[in-house]
C-alpha cells in the first residue's frame, strides 16, 4: 500500500503543479537532510472573499498515512485556529476527512482544501469541537464576527 | 395443551410451531425435523420457570433466513437477489418499511438506496435533498462535484466490467497508474483499477467492519452488491468470509429477536422472542447458550457475562455500577472522617480525646463541635455544646451514612465472597482430581465411581454462582416477609453448600471413603434441590410481581 501512496501523493504533487486554485498554496515538506517527505505537506487556505475570514491565509500542516488513500489525512491548522470545527490542537473536523463518515480514496488534494476553505465561513455547529468559538458563535455573532476579522489581520501573509 | 395429545410426537411439533409464529417468521420452518441442534431438548422437556424458551442457529440457518427474505423481496419487487439484498439492508431488513415504500416510488428508492444512479441530472434541489435525507449531514462544497457523476451515469444495471483502455491512456485516479491491467466500476461507471478495488474493500470489511461498501468516488453513494465484492475478493478468501459474516451480524442486529455469540470469534446466534421486549426482561433472566459449545453462556437481555440468576437484568446491572463506582468510598469517608474547620485538611480520628490539633495547620478544635478548642474552658473532656440543635443533624447524618455503608458491606463481601471462591474453583478442580485418583488407588472404588466428586464440584460451583446473585438481589429488595423467605431460602442453599464444600474438601480416610461418597452424593442432592428452589421461587416471584425494590429499578414501576 505505501506504494500506491507515494505514487498517488507524487501524482497529486505533479497536478497541483499543473493547476491550483487561486490564492492557495501546498508543497511537501522538506526532511533535514534536504529530502522531500511527501507524507507532510504544507497548504494555506485564502479566506473567502466577501467573509470574514477574507485576507487571511490561514496555515495547514496535512499528515498522510502509509494506507492513503484508503485513509484520509490529517489536516491540522498551525497555529491552532479560532472556528467552531477545529479541535483545541488544531485538527479539522470535518465529514470528508473522516473515514467513517464520507472519506473517499477518489478525493483528491484539491477537494480536500476546497472544501476546508468552505468550512471556514460555513461552520457546521453540530459538530462542535471546541467550545470558545462555538459558545461564541451561538451566542453573540458580532463578537465572533470581529475575532474572525482579527484572526484574518493576524493572518495576512507577508 | 399437552394432554390432548397421545403421541408425544405431536406435542413437539406444536410447541415447535408457537416458537415459529413468535418469531414473526424470521427464522423459516427449515429444521422442524431432522436437525438436531439442541433446540430438541429443550423444546422436549418442560421448561422451568427459570429458564427461557430459546433456539441456536448457525451462522448458515440466518443465511439461509436472509436468503428467504431476499427472494422475497426480489419477486416482489422484480429485482435480482443482490440488489433485493442492498434493499433490505438499506432498510435494516425492515421488509414492511421497504416495501411500502417502494411501492410508492420504486426509483426514488433505488436511488437513495445506493442501488442505482439517479435518472437523469434533474432539477438538483430535489436530487440532492434526497441524497442528503439519508446520509446525514454533509457539506454543500461538493454539490458541484456530484452532477459530474450523474452525467457520467447512464445505465440503471448493476455490471461489473472489465474494459481494455481505449483512446487517450486511463489512469486510475487512486493509486495514479497508468493502464492498469483491468478495471472494475459499479452502476455508476466510476472506473478504478481492481487493486485498488481489492485494497479498499479489504480495508472496509477488516478494520472497519462494514458491510455497506459504497463507491470510491467523491460523493457517490452508490453501493457494491455481493456479487462484486466477491468478485473483488476472489483472492481473498478470508476477507470475504469475513464480509459474510457482517451481513449476518448486520442481520442480527436489525432483528430484535435475535442476539449474536458474545464469545470471541463465535457465529454463532441465539433466538429468544420471549426476551425481546423491555418489558419482558422485568419478569425473566433470559440466559442462553449459543449452540456451539455449552460454555458459550450469555445473557440476552443484557451485556453481563455472567449468569446472573436469579436477578433481573436491570437489578444486576444496577449492582455492578454500584460495586465499581466510588460512591461507597465517598460514604467511608463522610462516616469516618471530618475536615478540620481551617484549612479543610481530611481528618480521621483513630483514638484519643476530643481535643483535636489538626496536625498541618496546628488549629485546635473540639472532635464534637468542630468549635475551637479555647472556648471549651475548663470543660477539658467534655463538650457542653453537644447538644446544640446542628451537632445533633450532624450526628444522625453521620450515622445514617455508617448504615448505609454497613449495609451495603454487608452484602457486598458475600457477593465477592462466592465470586472469590468461583475463582479459585480451578484450584479446587486440579485438587479433586487428584483426590479422586488417590481414592481409586487406596479403595475398591472405581473411576466411574469416583465421579461423584466432580460432580458435586460442578453443583457448588454452579451454586456459588446462584449464591453470588442473591446478594445482589437481597441488597435491593425492599424489607418485609417476601425478602425474609427470600433470605430464608439464600440461607438455607447457603449453609449447604458450604457443608458439601466442606466435605469436598476434608481429608481422605480411607475407611471411610464408602462413607464420605454416601454424604456426598446425598448432600449434592440435596444442594441441587436448594438451588433449584431459590432458582424457581425467585423466577416465579418475578412472573407474580411479588418482588418489591427499595429503590427505583429501570423497567419497574
Amino acid at each position: 500500500m505505501s506504494g500506491i501512496c507515494r505514487t498517488r501523493l507524487a501524482e497529486e504533487r505533479k497536478q497541483w503543479r499543473k493547476d491550483h486554485p487561486f490564492g492557495f498554496y501546498a508543497k511537501p515538506t522538506k526532511a533535514a537532510d534536504g529530502s522531500m517527505n511527501l507524507l507532510e505537506w504544507e497548504v494555506g487556505i485564502p479566506g473567502k472573499t466577501g467573509t470574514a475570514w477574507e485576507g487571511g491565509v490561514y496555515k495547514l500542516v496535512m499528515t498522510f498515512p502509509e494506507d492513503y488513500p484508503s485513509k484520509p489525512p490529517k489536516c491540522k491548522f498551525t497555529p491552532p485556529l479560532f472556528h467552531p470545527n477545529v479541535y483545541p490542537s488544531g485538527t479539522v473536523c470535518l465529514s470528508i476527512l473522516d473515514e467513517e463518515k464520507s472519506w473517499k480514496p477518489a478525493i483528491t488534494i484539491k477537494q480536500v482544501l476546497l472544501g476546508i476553505q468552505e468550512l471556514l465561513n460555513d461552520p457546521n455547529v453540530n459538530d462542535p469541537a471546541q467550545s470558545e468559538a462555538y459558545t461564541m458563535f451561538k451566542n453573540d455573532k458580532v463578537a465572533y464576527e470581529r475575532r474572525v476579522r482579527l484572526q484574518a489581520r493576524e493572518n495576512i501573509p507577508k | 395443551m399437552s394432554s390432548d395429545y397421545e403421541n408425544s410426537d405431536n406435542e413437539y411439533f406444536e410447541d415447535d410451531d408457537e416458537i415459529m409464529d413468535e418469531d414473526d417468521g424470521s427464522a423459516s420452518d427449515m429444521e422442524v425435523d431432522g436437525f438436531d441442534n439442541g433446540y430438541k431438548t429443550i423444546g422436549n422437556k418442560r421448561l422451568k420457570s427459570y429458564e427461557v424458551d430459546y433456539e441456536p442457529l448457525s451462522q448458515k440457518q440466518i443465511e439461509d433466513t436472509m436468503k428467504n427474505e431476499i427472494d422475497y423481496i426480489s419477486g416482489l419487487c422484480g429485482v435480482d437477489a443482490d440488489v433485493a439484498s442492498l434493499l433490505l439492508r438499506y432498510f435494516d431488513w425492515n421488509r414492511e418499511k421497504l416495501v411500502d415504500k417502494y411501492m410508492d416510488n420504486a426509483d426514488g428508492v433505488k436511488t437513495n438506496a445506493g442501488v442505482s444512479p439517479p435518472e437523469k441530472p434533474e432539477p438538483s434541489t430535489a436530487s440532492s435533498s434526497q441524497i442528503e435525507s439519508h446520509t446525514g449531514p454533509r457539506r454543500s462544497t461538493r454539490r458541484a462535484n456530484s452532477s459530474e457523476a450523474q452525467k457520467q451515469s447512464k445505465t440503471k444495471a448493476i455490471i461489473e466490467r472489465i474494459s481494455p483502455p481505449v483512446e487517450e491512456p486511463y489512469m486510475c485516479p487512486i493509486c495514479c497508474d497508468y493502464n492498469p491491467t483491468d478495471t472494475r466500476s459499479l452502476a455508476c461507471e466510476h472506473k478504478f483499477c481492481s487493486s485498488c478495488w481489492s485494497e479498499y474493500i479489504k480495508n472496509k470489511v477488516r478494520n472497519e467492519a462494514e458491510q455497506w461498501i459504497t463507491c470510491m468516488a467523491e460523493d457517490c453513494n452508490i453501493a457494491a452488491p455481493n456479487q462484486f465484492v466477491q468478485d473483488v475478493l476472489a483472492e481473498d478468501p478470508a476477507v470475504w468470509n469475513r464480509f459474510k459474516e457482517l451481513l449476518v451480524r448486520h442481520y442480527v442486529a436489525s432483528n430484535k429477536n435475535l442476539k449474536y455469540c458474545p464469545y470471541p470469534s463465535c457465529t454463532y446466534t441465539v433466538s429468544c422472542p420471549s426476551a425481546s421486549s423491555k418489558s419482558s426482561l422485568t419478569t425473566i433472566v433470559p440466559i442462553v447458550t449459543c449452540g456451539a459449545s455449552p460454555t458459550h453462556k450469555f445473557c440476552f437481555g443484557c451485556n453481563i457475562d455472567d449468569d446472573h440468576r436469579p436477578v433481573v437484568c436491570a437489578a444486576a446491572k444496577l449492582w455492578l455500577q454500584k460495586c465499581q463506582d466510588d460512591s461507597e468510598t465517598a460514604n467511608w469517608i463522610k462516616t469516618n472522617t471530618k475536615e478540620c474547620s481551617k484549612c479543610q485538611s481530611t481528618i480521621e480520628k483513630n483514638g484519643g480525646c476530643n481535643h483535636m490539633t489538626c496536625k498541618k495547620c496546628k488549629y485546635e478544635f473540639c472532635w464534637v463541635c468542630m468549635g475551637p478548642w479555647s472556648e471549651h474552658g475548663t470543660a477539658w473532656y467534655s463538650c457542653n455544646r453537644y447538644d446544640e440543635k446542628a451537632s445533633i443533624e450532624a450526628r444522625d447524618a453521620q450515622s445514617r451514612s455508617r448504615a448505609s455503608l454497613e449495609r451495603y458491606l454487608h452484602y457486598y463481601n458475600r457477593w465477592a465472597n462466592h465470586e472469590q471462591s468461583a475463582k479459585l474453583s480451578v484450584e479446587l478442580y486440579a485438587k479433586t482430581e487428584k483426590k479422586m485418583e488417590e481414592m481409586q488407588m487406596t479403595s475398591v472404588l472405581t473411576w466411574i465411581e469416583v465421579q461423584f466428586m466432580k460432580k458435586a464440584l460442578d453443583e457448588v460451583s454452579k451454586c456459588r454462582m446462584t449464591l453470588k446473585w442473591t446478594y445482589a438481589m437481597a441488597y435491593y429488595l425492599e424489607s418485609g416477609n417476601e425478602k425474609e423467605l427470600f433470605e430464608d431460602n439464600q440461607r438455607d442453599l447457603e449453609r449447604a453448600v458450604e457443608e458439601l464444600s466442606e466435605l469436598i474438601e476434608s481429608p481422605l480416610d480411607t475407611d471411610t471413603i464408602t462413607d464420605l461418597r454416601q454424604k456426598v452424593t446425598d448432600k449434592t442432592v440435596y444442594v441441587q434441590k436448594r438451588n433449584e428452589i431459590v432458582l424457581e421461587d425467585t423466577a416465579q416471584g418475578f412472573q407474580d410481581g411479588r418482588w418489591k425494590w427499595n429503590c427505583s429499578v429501570d423497567g419497574f414501576d
